[in-house]
């Protein structure tokens, strides 16, 4: 029996596949390393082009025609003032809609409807996001182009989705016996979910609030829909005011022909990424310093 | 201005409300069940009836209001004055009302800035008596509120109604939106259909969008291969290898350690900004390609390329096709592979013979949200694909898709109404159903192979 499995046949064949397998291993190690390379070369290149535009000038600075004197603040104070508008509409709005959906709605067609559609939203393009600001937000309603206040409302409408299914996602993770109890005790429906199951929920809904205005923050097909690319010296005072943002500022500058400008672009680019890494650090920190594993 | 300080009045009599209800409930308190509610309901009950309905009114006042100011400026002696056709009358009283607004502003035409003096006093005594019509039902309603905070009262019942009806009114925002995107494409489309034929928008080979006097052709399909062949094929070619192994890799070789920490820092590609995608390929990726053609035989390709396009936005996708892919095996039951491996198949073997094949239709809805989402991509190809409308195979050439023909068409100076503008939002139809159906049958095919499994 053991000469058929010993034969110089069969160590052939067996040393065959087990080449195959160091192979196959080797071809899935090579996938990571050249995607983790080419996320290295893309740092790299912007430390490389942009540290030393990293001025206090720059970051205190607004956009100017001159490569040399031109700054982020203006866009940075922009996409803070857009930021506040798309927080303050899609968190309220999300949480209040993922309570709604996880703990009271009934089980009919209607529900379904809004269930369906707010998965498709999480899908759309956000281009299409930034076509419904232009044709309803500018058009129909009016309302000043370029603005934070258009900016943050098209954004808004497109991070209330992620918010509502990590909402919901957070509520369903707090387990029943947690609203069983408060409502043995005689709290009302509404006493449970606003006193109990909110506060328990709310790290993970926070956490994924994070997620979804990172991604907002980086956003800029939507904003070019809404005209947020004109050329703004001074800071934007209210949000009302024409303004651009930080990635529109990126985008315009990168189109600038001035050799001077690709300093700028990449130290433009440090900026964001700083602001999107203390953004993920922060829903890091907080998912492992809150989260509760029941 | 005045609409700051009104609403902050609104604010600031709810909040007197809420305190003086409480503690006239709290007067009530005699002892064990003497009150319905808790004190703080019968505060939000009050507060409610103070700022709602005023609120309401205040914003209805806002609306009305412009319509008012102007008919009340058109009876005054002054506006003898007007220009009689209707247009010049519109584009004085606009200016007019943006110096009304903005003192500061430029004006071009002298009689606007007569008109802006009488413009704000009418604004102003209007808009005051709006304020003052506000505070006057937020009192009203106010004061019925608390005449009805009694012991029995069931403040708590009411409250939470409200309640129920914000978190209701909160869900219905999302399909708004929905609507809002069909309703406004449907409408936009449904103009350029009517001077454009949907045949030759879908069918015609020639994109060169212009006034239509000056013969502007709008066949999208030049637009519609650009978008598959960077989106769905060269992106794919990149991101279906590389995310898919990278998934084996680290679910089926890699240590717990390996894996904890090498999967966060791969999604760290899918978390940076695509306009940093977009920069990196224009600057980096494109001249490389370019070289690389040149190198191949190609007298003077063009920097902007599909390849350089696809390339990156491929690199962008790999986390997405790699967590996707990553789902679907986990979901793979454990006995299907101890079989396979019990069986003396390598774990190369039992991969690609059990578990990729099992894992397959998961694997393929994931790639196809990947294919929705790449031909949604904007910002790498406005960045690195060019602008030029071409039927070609050439992965060297310049070549444009469905987004950044948007762009193209509503960045800039814009008439409305013109087919121009108006093809932008036939194109965001297109895009927006074609990435609706993508993701629906995505959808479809992941529900069903987990119900396989389960």
């Amino acid at each position: 029996m053991t000469d058929t499995w010993q034969s110089a046949a069969a160590q052939r064949r067996l040393a065959k596949r087990h080449a195959a397998e160091r192979r196959f291993r080797a071809i899935g190690l090579a996938s990571i390393v050249i995607s983790l390379l080419f996320l290295a070369v893309l740092l790299f290149t912007m430390a490389k082009n942009g540290i030393g535009g990293l001025s206090l000038d720059f970051l205190l600075g607004s956009d100017s025609t001159d490569a040399s004197t031109a700054g982020v603040w203006g866009a940075v104070k922009g996409s803070l003032l857009t930021m506040l508008v798309t927080l303050a509409l899609s968190f309220p709005m999300g949480v209040l809609a993922a309570i709604y959906l996880e703990e009271f709605a009934p089980k009919n067609r209607w529900t379904e409807w809004v269930e369906v559609s707010i998965n498709n939203l999480a899908a759309v393009p956000s281009i299409i996001f930034g076509l419904l600001g232009l044709a309803v937000f500018i058009n129909l309603a009016h309302l000043p182009r370029s603005s934070p206040l258009v900016g943050g409302m098209t954004l808004a409408l497109m991070t209330m989705p992620v918010i509502v299914i990590s909402g919901r996602n957070a509520i369903k993770a707090v387990p029943p016996s947690i609203r069983d109890a408060a409502l043995a005790v005689g709290a009302s429906p509404v006493q449970t979910v606003f006193h109990h199951v909110l506060p328990l929920a709310l790290p993970g809904i926070l956490t994924g609030t994070i997620i979804g205005m990172a991604r907002a923050l980086g956003e800029t097909a939507p904003l070019l829909m809404i005209g947020m690319r004109a050329f703004v010296s001074t800071p934007p005072g209210g949000i009302t005011d024409p303004s651009s943002v930080l990635p529109m500022q990126i985008f315009l500058w990168s189109d600038e022909i001035d050799p001077g400008f690709v300093q700028n672009t990449s130290a433009a680019i440090i900026v964001l990424l700083v602001f999107l890494l203390a953004m993920n650090g922060v829903a890091i920190y907080l998912r492992n310093k809150f989260e509760t594993r029941w | 201005m005045t609409s700051n300080i009104v609403l902050a009045a609104i604010l600031a009599l709810g909040i007197v409300g809420w305190f003086a209800a409480r503690s006239k409930a709290r007067l009530l308190y005699t002892g064990r069940g003497s009150l319905h509610s808790m004190p703080g309901y019968h505060g939000w009950y009050v507060a409610l009836w103070l700022i709602v309905p005023a609120l309401i009114a205040w914003a209805a006042w806002q609306a009305i209001m412009p319509g008012l100011v102007e008919t009340a400026i058109l009876a005054q002696p002054i506006a003898a004055k007007l220009p009689t056709i209707d247009m010049d009358r519109a584009a004085v009283l606009s200016e007019a009302w943006n110096l009304a607004r903005d003192p500061g502003a430029a004006a071009f035409n002298p009689l606007a800035t007569e008109f802006a003096e009488p413009l704000r006093d009418l604004q102003f005594r209007y808009s005051m008596i709006g304020g003052v019509l506000a505070l006057v039902l937020a009192f009203a309603g106010g004061a019925y509120a608390f005449t009805r905070v009694r012991s029995g009262f069931p403040a708590r019942t009411r409250t939470e109604r409200t309640v129920m009806f914000l978190l209701l009114l909160a869900s219905l925002v999302a399909i708004l939106t929905t609507i809002g995107i069909v309703v406004s494409l449907l409408y936009e489309t449904g103009l350029f259909f009517s001077q454009i034929s949907p045949i030759d928008f879908l069918t015609g080979l020639h994109w060169s969008p212009k006034d239509v006097a000056d013969g502007a052709d709008f066949g999208a399909v030049p637009l519609f291969w650009g978008t598959i062949y960077i989106g769905a094929i060269i992106a794919m070619i990149v991101a279906i290898p590389l995310g898919l192994m990278s998934a084996v890799y680290l679910t089926q070789y890699a240590t717990p350690t390996a894996r904890k920490v090498l999967k966060p820092i791969l999604e760290i590609l899918a978390g940076i900004p695509t306009v940093v995608y977009g920069y990196f390929a224009a600057l980096t990726v494109a001249p490389m390609v370019r070289d690389f053609a040149e190198m191949m035989g190609k007298d003077n390709p063009s920097t902007e390329s599909a390849l350089a396009a696809g390339l990156v936005m491929g690199v962008m996708i790999i986390p997405f096709v790699s967590s996707m892919a990553d789902d679907s095996m986990a979901a793979v039951p454990q006995a299907m592979r101890d079989g396979s491996l019990a069986m003396g198949a390598t774990e190369s073997e039992t991969i690609k013979r059990v578990l990729l094949p099992a894992a397959l239709p998961g694997i393929v809805a994931g790639v196809m949200l990947a294919v929705s989402r790449a031909i949604g991509e904007t910002m790498i190809v406005v960045m690195a694909a060019g602008a030029a409308a071409r039927l070609s195979a050439d992965p060297f050439a310049s070549m444009t898709t469905v987004t950044y023909q948007i762009v193209q068409l509503l960045t800039g100076d814009q008439e409305f109404n013109s087919p121009k503008t108006l093809s932008a939002f036939a194109l965001g139809l297109v895009l927006f159903i074609i990435t609706l159906v993508l993701n629906i049958v995505a959808l479809r095919v992941v529900k069903r192979f987990r119900e396989a499994y389960d």
